[in-house]
């Protein structure tokens, strides 16, 4: 049995033994007649490659994605300009070159020495950029002395271009140049002359938008001529990216804007959690950044005592004021300190720890329930509850809302904030934490400070009854299932109520900018700059206009609509603009205005 | 171990063999522009060390080497794993170790032991239950563990060598046809599987490695001055020493992978065809042994040597001449480089050990 078996398995094997000796020699054969080609047939042209000439490859750049808004408009496109770059292979001396170009067009002696650092960095039939977007007249003088500027090339290329000009500066950033250091990122490797971003989306989205390099492999004479390609293969364009913002709304959002000095607004699909619009003053126009010479602008840009390069709405850090009560009231009623008819007498300032803290109401609200402490923003309700449910509670419910967290949406230097608690302060200031900065926390001031988005993703995540929108500067679908926050249904609508009344009932913070044509609810802020003493607060200047402005509190504005199944959110900030109710409401309901008028 | 077996050693491959490792001596020694240093030297140091080795294996009684065939398997394997911990633990990618002061890639020598182990089990296998599931399940661990830990390195060259390897073994032994159809099928079917239970890090190392956009110049220049060279050599070559090194000094690898160009512009297409019969002459001799050994051990080892062999020519062969992406696989005996020496002279040792013991009564079932 075993020996048949064994005979059989012999003579399959030696059949496939066959089979493979068969199999090997056909392989053999592709490879015999891969040399005969090469080396046989196709011999000559390789002959003389080897030779008299030189193969050079060239990298084809690639042309940098277009980014779009969500409707499809360019905000970030390319022109075509004409530039002029050094390949050092080709050059006899590359000083001597450049030394010789300067007789025609100026170029600085500190440029020179960053090309020359550049040539020994990358291989040397590289070229390098030395000037870029030349206009007729050097293109000319160029063009008539081009025996004696060998190894110069004029090349057609593209210029990024952001048609919308600061509108979207911060959001979209500007691209440049790659630094020594960015050539070892892998996606730019060996392109010395690729353009990438440097900060905002269009660093975020690099290796989408930079797309893929091609090469050329031509012959070239020894003088450095080119005889003829040998091979193409393109380069491929970066991918288009259409982001979330509504440019109609973000334009709009400027506009509202300019009429102050710094501030920020930003609106929010709560439905998706996209970001329609995100505003901040001053800005600055990319295309300056990207035209050279563009020393002066920087100057300017770095010298502006508002520094316009930061983008208020998630670099700037705001005390919330009282736009933070929603917070503590929900952790208030989460923790069942208080209930929605418990009241609290206010006669506009408690005594705590023998030190008095004021209600913005001197004269005192009377009796408050949780509803209208919060339509009417009471602070002594507000100092009394958070007195009752400690800081560490109000901080986990902010964090429940997206206080004190970055959300990465494509934006480096997003700031944290700070939501404080006790162990914050041991770690960070080394000090215990005092009962009455509980209190002036519950108001929204003291160590608590907060971006503008994290502002409005507040905002929307109470619209959205405790759905923990996550925001996003992308297209999403509107289906985006978002988690729960815990424990807080039963006391989420009380909350929303009592915004509704701000905007919407007499004697509401916001009842000035209530709209007859669609609803809207909100909260007002009002955030202390500067710390009133107690004589100012005595003085009639205190209640006047005529305060330095740089000393005037930041106004502020959270708000939704519409007040039932609510669609956006907004949050307002406008540096030193006064009060909430006064500044930040009114531009709140001119931005809801605009999107219902353009159905946005 | 019996001595006087020597004379009766397969001198006519003996000689293909030296043959070939004194070209790669004189490439290398052209490669360094006429110099034994750096290479050329080293270069005949390993050979002949190895060529020790090679008599040493040849002459061990066949019946010691399949008894501990698996055991060999199992030390290399730990050898490859280890070479995943210090991957883990060292500074990323890594295919090297250092043993006694010398690097050893392991991935080499593992081919050389999944051939025994292949070899010992088909030996022992009644060729009437060969289809059966659990009879396929362990040939297939034994490819599919060294492959994976190859992969994930990522080795995608010795991977792939180390997968022909397996599968054209187990076509030999005489699996169905069909099987292999059913096994690729389920592979490619179990492959997202296999890409999400690997660590983040080993995607990362995979995916840059396939792909070549970090070096945009990359393999399309390296390609082209391999075509230049081998092209300008033309019929006859420009001589020995007379190759044009300039392009040469684009080709990052012309020392290792792409020694084969440099043979080829300087002693032409007769060179190269030359080289190519030498291997054949070397797969044709290994095929002979097989049919000739009445054990079926000594014939499937005879048949895996000549596929490894087989799979170490013709991927580099077809890499530098432009058929297929470049992906690292040294030519054995003239290619600079240890590991890969020693592992192809090991190999051998054990195709003249099978051939001195073809006959050998106590392997017959």
């Amino acid at each position: 049995m075993y020996h048949s078996q064994h005979k059989k398995q012999i003579t399959v094997q030696n059949r496939r033994t066959f089979f493979l000796f068969l199999g090997k020699l056909s392989f053999f054969s592709i490879i015999g007649w891969r040399l005969f080609n090469i080396q046989i047939l196709d011999s000559a042209k390789y002959k003389t490659l080897s030779k008299n000439n030189q193969i050079s490859v060239k990298i084809l750049y690639p042309v940098r994605g277009e980014i779009k808004d969500r409707n499809g408009n360019i905000i970030a496109t390319n022109k075509k300009v004409y530039d002029l770059y050094v390949i050092p292979e080709q050059t006899k001396n590359l000083k001597e070159t450049l030394n010789n170009l300067n007789n025609f067009i100026h170029f600085d002696f500190e440029k020179k020495r960053k090309i020359i650092l550049l040539s020994k960095k990358v291989k040397k039939f590289e070229s390098i950029k030395i000037e870029e977007n030349l206009n007729w007249e050097k293109l000319e003088l160029i063009e008539a002395n081009k025996n004696h500027l060998p190894g110069l090339h004029l090349q057609e290329d593209y210029q990024r271009v952001y048609p919308q000009n600061k509108y979207f500066s911060h959001i979209l950033g500007y691209i440049s140049q790659p630094t020594l250091n960015d050539l070892n990122l892998p996606f730019i490797s060996k392109m010395p002359r690729l353009d990438i971003g440097k900060t905002g989306l269009e660093k975020f989205l690099n290796e989408d938008l930079i797309g893929k390099a091609g090469n050329i492999e031509v012959e070239v004479n020894s003088s450095g001529k080119v005889i003829r390609e040998i091979s193409t293969n393109p380069s491929m364009k970066g991918q288009n990216i259409s982001i979330s913002i509504d440019q109609r709304l973000q334009k709009f959002s400027y506009f509202e804007l300019e009429k102050h000095k710094a501030g920020s607004i930003v609106v929010l699909n709560i439905k998706t959690g996209e970001i329609l619009s995100m505003a901040s003053i001053p800005a600055f126009d990319p295309n300056l950044i990207i035209k050279k010479p563009n020393k002066n602008y920087w100057e300017l840009l770095l010298n502006h005592p508002l520094s316009p390069l930061t983008n208020r709405s998630i670099q700037g850090l705001y005390s919330p004021g009282s736009t933070f009560k929603m917070i503590v009231a929900l952790a208030g009623l989460k923790h069942k300190v208080i209930n929605y008819s418990k009241t609290q007498f206010c006669d506009g300032k408690i005594e705590f720890g023998d030190r008095l803290y004021h209600c913005w109401n001197k004269k005192g609200h009377g009796s408050m329930n949780i509803e209208n402490a919060i339509k009417e923003s009471c602070d002594v309700f507000f100092y009394e509850l958070s007195k009752k449910i400690g800081i560490e509670k109000i901080a986990q419910m902010a964090k429940e809302f997206g206080l004190g967290e970055k959300y990465q949406i494509g934006f480096e230097n997003e700031k944290q904030g700070i939501v404080p608690t006790k162990k914050w302060k041991r770690e960070k200031l080394k000090e215990s934490w005092y009962a009455g900065e509980t209190l002036i926390t519950g108001i929204g001031q003291g160590y608590l400070l907060t971006t503008p988005l994290q502002l409005v993703v507040m905002t929307a995540r109470i619209a959205a009854n405790g759905k923990k929108i996550e925001p996003t500067i992308f297209k999403r679908k509107e289906n985006k299932e978002f988690d729960k926050i815990p424990n807080i249904n039963n006391h989420i609508g009380l909350i929303n109520r009592a915004m509704f009344k701000v905007v919407n009932e007499q004697k509401g913070t916001a009842n000035r900018s209530k709209s007859e044509e669609y609803s809207f609810s909100g909260k007002t802020g009002t955030s202390q700059v500067k710390k009133i003493t107690i004589e100012e607060r005595e003085s009639d200047d205190y209640k006047k206009k005529d305060v330095d402005w740089k000393n005037r509190d930041h106004a502020l504005f959270v708000g939704y609509t519409p007040s039932e199944n609510p669609k956006y959110a907004i949050s307002v900030v406008i540096e030193h603009g006064g009060s909430g109710a006064s500044t930040a409401a009114p531009i709140a309901k001119r931005i809801f205005d605009y999107i219902y008028k353009q159905k946005i | 171990m019996n001595f006087s077996k020597i004379i009766n050693i397969n001198v006519l491959f003996l000689f293909i063999v030296i043959l070939l490792s004194f070209i790669g001596m004189a490439a290398l020694y052209s490669a360094a522009a006429g110099n034994f240093d750096p290479w050329s030297k080293k270069h005949i140091i390993r050979f002949t060390i190895s060529l020790i080795l090679l008599f040493l294996v040849s002459l061990i009684d066949i019946k010691y080497v399949y008894k501990h065939s698996y055991t060999l398997f199992f030390l290399t394997l730990l050898l490859l794993f280890s070479v995943e911990i210090f991957g883990i633990f060292g500074k990323g990618a890594t295919r090297w170790i250092q043993i006694f002061g010398v690097s050893i890639q392991p991935s080499e020598i593992v081919k050389v032991s999944i051939i025994l182990a292949l070899a010992k089990f088909y030996h022992n296998l009644r060729f009437d239950r060969i289809g059966k599931i659990h009879n396929l399940f362990f040939p297939m661990m034994i490819i599919i563990i060294p492959f994976t830990l190859t992969v994930i390195q990522p080795d995608l060259g010795t991977s792939l060598s180390i997968f022909i390897l397996g599968v054209g073994m187990m076509f030999i032994a005489g699996v169905k046809i069909w099987k292999f159809v059913v096994g690729l099928s389920i592979m490619v079917i179990s492959y997202p599987f296999f890409w999400n239970s690997i660590k983040l890090y080993q995607q990362k190392r995979i995916l840059s490695f396939l792909n070549p956009e970090s070096d945009p110049l990359g393999q399309g220049y390296q390609l082209i001055q391999s075509k230049i060279a081998l092209g300008s050599g033309s019929l006859t070559g420009k001589g020995f020493l007379e190759g044009t090194q300039s392009y040469l000094e684009y080709l990052p690898e012309k020392q290792t992978d792409f020694i084969f160009t440099l043979i080829g512009e300087e002693f032409g297409f007769i060179g190269t065809i030359f080289i190519v019969f030498l291997y054949s002459l070397l797969i044709l001799i290994a095929f002979y042994i097989s049919i000739k050994s009445i054990h079926i051990f000594g014939r499937i080892i005879s048949l895996g040597v000549a596929l490894n062999l087989f799979i170490y020519v013709v991927l580099n062969m077809a890499m530098v001449t432009g058929l297929m992406p470049v992906v690292g696989i040294p030519l054995p005996l003239l290619s600079y480089g240890g590991t890969a020496m020693l592992s192809v002279m090991i190999s051998f040792g054990l195709l003249l050990n099978v051939d001195l013991h073809y006959n050998y009564q106590k392997m017959k079932p």
